[in-house]
């Protein structure tokens, strides 16, 4: 009996001292609102219980965390677990040397819950520098309600929209619009009108350069100027004449003056809840112009968990992920403040728990369905997108012809590229 | 001082010199140098010698953009702030009813005018349907589109600043208070009309808080961000893009720190360069009591 004792005692301390041995203490930082840092919370405390870890949260708004992150990571101060936006990936990680490859914890990292397409749009160089979180797109949605109003089906295609555009101006008032193209949807729209007509992403993957011709651009422009003209949307000086607010916070569009845009999926709600009560909003197939090759659908991974390739504890870090998006503890706790993971496994879990709302579903099938290249993280670089907006907008106010804005956009793109060069 | 008392004093100010050289005068001197190189945070800085300020004058089309923009604000913002804020406080130096409360009433937009709250309600005021449009609506005017035409939209920027008039006014009130009453009295003896001894006694024994206030406001006024960053972000075609706001993108948006330390020096020595001007100039209109040249 007292040698049994002693056995268990010397046991219990063996294991204890392991637990020890293995415990990380860990960071993690991310972005988001209220919601979404009381659940990571919750997911962190049950994952770092669930392998003895510690993990420190270390959360903000979207406003300043890239200027954060970049701080860190030249600092070397980064957390351990880094959530990370998608186009960021070529700043930090071109040469896919920025962040620890998750590649090398495949033995820890359940990476069969990822398709490859998904696991290819994280890889830098060959090295997994991410584990995507979900799956967005742009999609069309146009309140219902006002084409109802108007006695109009919802559009198909852009020829039933520009069409639709004459008859909700006579109907509802002249300062009555089908979609509001301002902010970044001058420079998406355009993206998307290039892609419909020549089945290609604004960069080539071969070069890495523009990969739309001056004429094949231009004409992308000038379809813009046409939805202006067709009074489909209001013009970029009449948007400016709200300052700068965004186009949920409108009342145009709480009042339903401006009946549809064409946002990410996963923000469907941010901008369906102001039309409570007054509208319903509604996701649609991508709009095709004639004579497209592809739909064109900008489909892409929202954002990443990377690991941060100084830790010393990557092992560790790599549990915690695996925790969060691909065992059920975590991902219950997590939920879909992510929006629609891109994990099967989890976006499984969470729709049969019945925790994604259905309108949500709705727009992501509309996103996984649309047919069109893949896109290279660069179309968000900060200064590609800056210098794309501004050609545009000085299109907008007649400063620049259509032909000069693309002329101004090719040369300013393929410069920024240029310093990309192996 | 005594030894002990040197070590003792030293250690009571070095607080301060810590961080006067940790947080002020090593980022001030290493922004210099960062501005002759290429640095884009996750790579060391490469030396480039001459070429950011080369690209800034030659190449750069939004610098000087933002460049004119900035100076049109500062060179239209200022005057129109120390006047306005001369006129209140003489105003307010009369010996008026309820004269307490009307100081106070003009001193709390400067105490909120710099607030991101107050410029989201400037956006609302004069957004296309907001109340200045609603007003002119009211009186058969047709409505203004202040930010989205870029002739427009600075002068509603400058708006906002002069709007914060309450601390040079404060000022002002305190320098027309301290003027001595023998003087006014004797000019009311020699018959002279208010303009004549505002003109004559008030005017030049006040330039001293005059030039104060002209050199703070300036320097304030190149440093403008909040309003513009909030109300128009810069736009529209960059008619409210002040250079702060371009130091800003280039250095956290893009992350050139190189090049918005560049231009976050050429801002500097303009300020250094106008106020070197300001102080020479004021030899010429700055009265101080008991100067020899008086």
């Amino acid at each position: 009996m007292k040698s049994t004792a002693t056995f268990l005692t010397i046991l219990a301390a063996a294991t204890a001292l392991s637990a020890s041995v293995n415990a990380a203490e860990l960071r993690m930082s991310w972005w988001g609102g209220g919601s979404r840092h009381e659940a990571t919370q919750a997911a962190l405390k049950i994952c770092g219980e669930k392998y003895g870890h510690t993990i420190n949260p270390e959360f903000t708004g979207w406003k300043g965390y890239l200027e954060k992150l970049t701080t860190q990571l030249a600092g070397g101060t980064e957390a351990d677990i880094m959530q990370v936006n998608w186009p960021w990936l070529p700043l930090f990680s071109f040469k896919g040397d920025g962040f620890a490859d998750l590649n090398s914890f495949k033995d820890t990292i359940d990476l069969s819950q990822w398709t490859d397409a998904q696991l290819d749009a994280a890889t830098m160089n060959g090295k997994l520098n991410g584990l995507p979180l979900a799956t967005t797109g742009r999609v069309f949605m146009f309140n219902k309600t006002v084409f109802d109003k108007a006695g109009l089906d919802l559009p198909k295609d852009w020829s039933e929209l520009i069409a639709d555009a004459a008859v909700i101006q006579e109907k509802l008032g002249e300062d009555s619009y089908p979609l509001e193209v301002t902010e970044d949807n001058p420079v998406l729209i355009i993206m998307l009108i290039a892609t419909q007509r020549t089945g290609k992403d604004m960069i080539d993957p071969a070069t890495n350069r523009m990969a739309w011709s001056l004429e094949e651009l231009t004409d992308a422009v000038k379809f813009y100027g046409n939805l202006v003209d067709k009074n489909v949307t209001r013009s970029w000086k009449s948007w400016a004449s709200e300052g700068n607010i965004k186009l949920y916070e409108s009342p145009k569009w709480s009042d339903g003056k401006i009946a549809g845009s064409y946002e990410w999926d996963s923000t469907y709600f941010k901008y369906a809840d102001p039309l409570e009560g007054k509208g319903e909003l509604v996701p649609v197939s991508m709009l095709k112009v004639d004579g497209a090759v592809t739909e064109g659908v900008y489909r892409k991974p929202s954002m990443v968990f990377s690991i941060s390739k100084r830790s010393e504890n990557q092992k560790a870090a790599a549990e915690i992920l695996n925790c969060l998006l691909t065992e059920k503890e975590g991902i219950e706790a997590l939920g879909a403040t992510r929006g629609l993971p891109a994990s099967k496994i989890a976006a499984q879990t969470l729709m049969d728990a019945g925790v994604v709302r259905p309108e949500l579903v709705s727009a992501n099938k509309i996103v996984m369905a649309g047919t069109g290249p893949t896109v290279s993280p660069f179309n968000e670089h900060p200064r590609i997108r800056e210098s794309f907006k501004d050609a545009i907008e000085m299109y907008a106010y007649g400063e620049f012809s259509a032909e000069e804005a693309a002329d101004e956009i090719i040369y300013n793109v393929n410069d920024i590229l240029e310093k990309y060069d192996q | 001082m005594g030894g002990e008392n040197r070590y003792l004093g030293l250690a009571y100010l070095s607080p301060y010199i810590v961080g006067l050289l940790v947080f002020t005068a090593f980022p001030f001197a290493y922004s210099f140098y960062l501005s002759f190189t290429d640095y884009s945070l996750m790579s060391s800085p490469e030396w480039v010698g001459l070429d950011n300020y080369t690209k800034l004058f030659t190449r750069d089309r939004t610098f000087d953009k933002s460049l004119k923009v900035t100076l049109i604000y500062v060179f239209s913002t200022v005057p129109l702030k120390l006047v306005f804020a001369l006129f209140i406080a003489v105003i307010l130096n009369y010996k008026l009813k309820a004269i307490n409360f009307f100081r106070t009433a003009y001193y709390v937009p400067s105490i909120l005018g710099g607030s991101i709250a107050i410029a989201v309600l400037w956006r609302y005021v004069f957004a296309d349907t907001g109340l200045v449009n609603m007003v002119l609506g009211a009186v058969g005017i047709e409505g203004i589109n202040w930010f989205g035409d870029p002739t427009n939209a600075l002068f509603t920027i400058t708006l906002l600043r002069c709007w914060q008039f309450g601390s040079a006014m404060v000022i002002f009130l305190a320098a027309l208070q301290g003027v001595d009453k023998s003087l006014y009295e004797a000019a009311a003896v020699d018959d002279a009309n208010q303009w004549q001894v505002f003109r004559h006694i008030t005017l030049p024994l006040i330039t001293p808080v005059i030039f104060f206030n002209l050199i703070m406001q300036s320097v304030q006024a190149f440093q403008e961000f909040n309003g513009p960053y909030i109300i128009t972000n810069g736009g529209p075609l960059k008619s409210t893009y002040l250079l702060p706001l371009y130091i800003y993108d280039k250095a956290f948006r893009n992350f050139e720190m190189g090049y918005a330390s560049a231009i976050a020096w050429i801002l500097f020595t303009m300020i250094m360069v106008l106020t070197v001007v300001a102080f020479w100039s004021s030899k010429k209109w700055v009265y101080y009591a008991g100067d020899k040249r008086s």
